[in-house]
């Protein structure tokens, strides 16, 4: 068992792992962060993606005890505003989802994309989003849902 | 329905976000793997790692030894339980799938041993430690294996591979085939695919403190079917079993099955007295879910010089691995094409022979339109060849073809409620005019570009008759709901469907508060639970809004009646002149005087001294809805445009258009979602 310590959506928690435990496993279960899912479990699907020290990074990729004294958002602090974030917005009024197994981990995935983007071609939201599957959308709604949310962001 | 307003409907047809969204896009949905109970046991199955195999010994010493507090269990611990699938047709050879393999296995992926431990990482660990020693068998890989002469029959005491095989025909073929000018032959191989939702499967049961009442969860589309399945076979009374699906991540008809792991996992919880959970891996659902398709066709057109389409033989062969599949059985997939290959077209002759063919491999089941894609693939390639041959423009060739008359009964007797396809072939055509002219311009150059089309139309809504020809353990099709208001004239919808992403929250929401005048957010839709929901035979076949959608539209219906007799006599007005919308009751002509539906569902449990003489007290109704015996038919036209460069065979998709007629949308935002999705 390694000590370490967590910083969780600005909850720091001090905790012993042991060292093959997953990153996924120990904000789930430790955290209670179920938005976390595991889709593959071998970084295929990006379902899992969550931000580690303020980048997108897959939590079934890391072990937790790689991460000690990190800082971690998960897709329950992404608002900042305790509304929604205008990603999460932008899926609802796009259709961005239908099931919503993989929306957290394309939401984790994009987030600062959209942040840094100006007039993003179709071909660079599909990049930006390469790493994530979605199964149900087709992805169609999902490009759409970073424009309205890069529009948004210019707009305020 | 007959009691809806004649007044502009407020929210059927509606374009309005889903009611579920904001829960899942902040990561508030609760999946099967999210729920964790006290004292609960993981579960780990140890699968054959071969094809086809005898087993000869099960050992785990060193299991007992490295982990002492893991339990394991094998096919002789589990007795008799198994997935008993079979379609009762002539000839049909019956096939048990043991729930833990016993003597043999026969495909990759089949559970073997059951170990179970309370961490989920170390039961990893001792499944490793199991030891099974096989005695390989040859495999059948393949159809022409399977079918050749001479290979041994998977399962003892049948007479070959072939779990059934059948021949539906309809009308004159010989005479079809005489008057032909020409035939088309052709032989279309469609490959296996797996349907792959995001969130794999998974189960958990548990018993209650009284060891009476079993409840499982299980990231399943059909949670009574599963209930009643454990029921039947582990003799356990139904009313004593509670099936609850919690939100689904995805299914595809992947979810649409009982599987070996959810009576798996009953029994365990029965056997330890503990809850056990069961969350399958990525690379267990792709090796040993369920998979799709692999199907060969070969299908003859006899035509004549106009490109009239005479008759159609067709030989249908899928490949459906080792098993047959609970409920929709072996006999699905080639079925389903040998039923739905005349498509919109009118033939005056038609013979389709379907089999089913056992292989080594992991069971064929439902997957997103189950034998209709490679039907339709099948159907329109064809139509596109006969073109071809005889000099003729594909969209002509279709027109030629098309039944345009309606209702129309087809050539194996299905009748066809109202379609569109003369419509949407020639508002494709419109479409499509640039596309095609650039397609003619590049003819000769190195990067062509391609159109390709192709209509069909899409049986859905079965009534109860359409299910007894299929004579497998799907006996019917009928939806079902419960509609309830409560004293604040807020809403429950309860139904046995399944939502993992078709947005019933929302649209039944829309169809009811359509009924109540209320808003859709004042009702909550609840679905996946067997202890709230009516029975209802699940999730699958594009069946939801029609059936289950029209059972809440009807139950609520039986509510605005009450409503409107309780308002009536308070108003002292005649029932007709009253309308709901807005949350109140108010006459059409004199819309000020209104009274609150929230006092009118109030009196209607509290203050019942306010009710109308003889008039039950409570605001509930259930409603069963089954489709026509025939079902309903739907249509659409999917055309692609290509870019494809000759010399290095480069492709690249230029445009998608869809034409689709599905009566009347509920949601445009949820219908043209699911049509991009598929």
């Amino acid at each position: 068992m390694i000590e370490i310590t967590l910083t969780v959506n600005g909850i720091t928690k001090r905790l012993k792992v042991e060292p093959r435990r997953l990153l996924a496993d120990v904000l789930r279960h430790e955290f209670g962060c179920y938005g976390v899912h595991f889709g593959c479990s071998h970084g295929a699907c990006g379902c899992c993606t969550v931000h580690v020290a303020g980048e997108a990074r897959l939590s079934c990729l890391a072990f937790a005890c790689q991460c000690d004294g990190m800082e971690i958002v998960t897709i329950e602090g992404v608002s900042k505003s305790g509304g929604l974030h205008p990603l999460q917005q932008a899926f609802i009024d796009e259709h961005g989802l239908q099931c919503g197994y993989c929306t957290p981990g394309f939401i984790m995935a994009l987030t600062r994309f959209v942040d840094r983007s100006e007039a993003p071609t179709d071909a660079e939201i599909r990049e930006a989003m390469s790493g994530n599957i979605c199964r149900c959308t087709g992805y169609h709604s999902i490009v759409a849902a970073v424009r309205r949310a890069i529009a948004a962001r210019q707009e305020r | 329905m007959s009691n809806r307003p004649p007044e502009q409907p407020r929210y059927i047809g509606a374009r309005i976000t889903r009611l579920e969204d904001p829960r899942l896009v902040q990561g508030q949905g609760r999946y099967i793997d999210d729920l964790v109970l006290p004292g609960m046991l993981h579960l780990r199955l140890v699968r054959s790692e071969l094809a086809h195999a005898a087993i000869r010994s099960i050992d785990t010493s060193s299991l007992k030894e490295l982990f002492p507090a893991a339990l394991a269990f094998t096919g002789g611990d589990v007795g008799d339980l198994a997935i008993r699938a079979h379609a009762d047709m002539p000839g049909a050879q019956r096939c048990v799938q043991p729930v833990l393999a016993r003597e043999r296995v026969r495909f990759v992926g089949e559970p073997v041993v059951a170990v179970l431990m309370e961490d989920a990482y170390a039961v990893e660990d001792a499944a490793e430690a199991v030891f099974v020693d096989y005695d390989p068998l040859p495999v059948l890989a393949d159809v022409d294996t399977a079918l050749a002469a001479g290979a041994k029959p998977l399962f003892d005491g049948w007479r070959d591979n072939i779990f059934v095989q059948q021949t539906r025909a309809g009308g004159d073929i010989k005479a079809a085939q005489a008057n032909a000018a020409r035939i088309v032959r052709r032989t279309y191989r469609n490959q296996r695919q797996a349907g792959v939702p995001m969130e794999t499967r998974g189960v958990i049961a548990a018993l209650d403190p009284t060891g009476r009442i079993l409840t499982i969860w299980s990231s399943t589309q059909i949670p009574h079917l599963l209930r009643t399945y454990i029921a039947e076979e582990m003799a356990w009374p139904e009313n004593m079993i509670n099936v609850i699906a919690p939100e689904v991540g995805g299914g595809f008809g992947v979810k649409g099955h009982v599987f070996a792991e959810e009576v798996l996992c009953a029994w365990l919880a029965v056997q330890t007295r503990k809850p056990v959970k069961w969350i399958e891996d990525r690379r267990e659902h792709l090796i040993a879910s369920i998979h799709a398709r692999e199907h060969v066709h070969t299908v003859e057109a006899y035509v004549a010089d106009d490109g009239k389409v005479l008759g159609l033989k067709a030989d249908i062969t899928v490949d459906v691995g080792a098993y047959s599949v609970w409920p929709f059985t072996a006999g699905s997939d080639p079925g389903m094409v040998a039923k739905v290959l005349p498509g919109p077209y009118e033939l005056e002759g038609y013979e389709a022979t379907y089999r089913a063919v056992a292989t080594n491999k992991c069971p064929i089941g439902t997957y997103r339109g189950v034998g209709r894609p490679a039907a339709v693939f099948s159907q329109e390639r064809l139509m596109d060849e006969i073109a071809t041959e005889l000099g003729l423009d594909p969209f002509a060739v279709r027109e030629r073809n098309l039944i345009r008359k309606f209702p129309y009964i087809n050539v194996l007797g299905y009748t066809y409620d109202e379609g569109s396809y003369a419509q949407s072939l020639s508002k494709m055509r419109e479409l499509l005019a640039p596309d095609i002219e650039a397609a003619r311009r590049s003819r000769r150059s190195d990067v062509r570009t391609g159109v390709g089309i192709a209509l069909f139309l899409e049986q859905t809504a079965h009534g109860t008759p359409d299910f007894i020809k299929r004579r497998s353990p799907i006996e019917t099709g009928y939806e079902s709901a419960k509609v309830e208001m409560h004293p604040d004239g807020r809403v429950t919808v309860d139904t046995g469907l399944q939502c993992h992403g078709q947005g019933y929250e929302t649209t039944f929401a829309q169809l009811v508060a359509e009924q109540l005048g209320v808003a859709p957010e004042d009702i909550v839709v609840r679905h996946g639970n067997t202890t709230t929901s009516p029975y209802s035979v699940g999730t699958w076949g594009s069946r939801g809004i029609v059936l289950g959608g029209g059972a809440a539209h009807r139950a609520a219906g039986l509510i605005r009646e009450k409503l409107i007799a309780i308002a009536a006599q308070h108003m002292q007005a005649q029932a007709g002149a009253i309308e709901l919308a807005d949350r109140c009751a108010h006459l059409k002509q004199d819309p000020d005087r209104n009274i609150p539906i929230a006092g009118l569902a109030r009196w209607a449990h509290r203050n019942v001294e306010n009710l109308p003489a003889g008039m039950e007290p409570g605001l509930v109704a259930t409603s069963f809805v089954d489709g026509p015996a025939d079902g309903s038919y739907s249509n659409a036209l999917h055309a692609a445009v290509v870019e494809i460069d000759v010399r290095t065979c480069a492709l690249k998709l230029k445009r998608f258009v869809v034409v689709e007629d599905c009566g009347t949308i509920v949601n445009p935002l949820v219908v043209d979602g699911q049509v991009r999705g598929g």
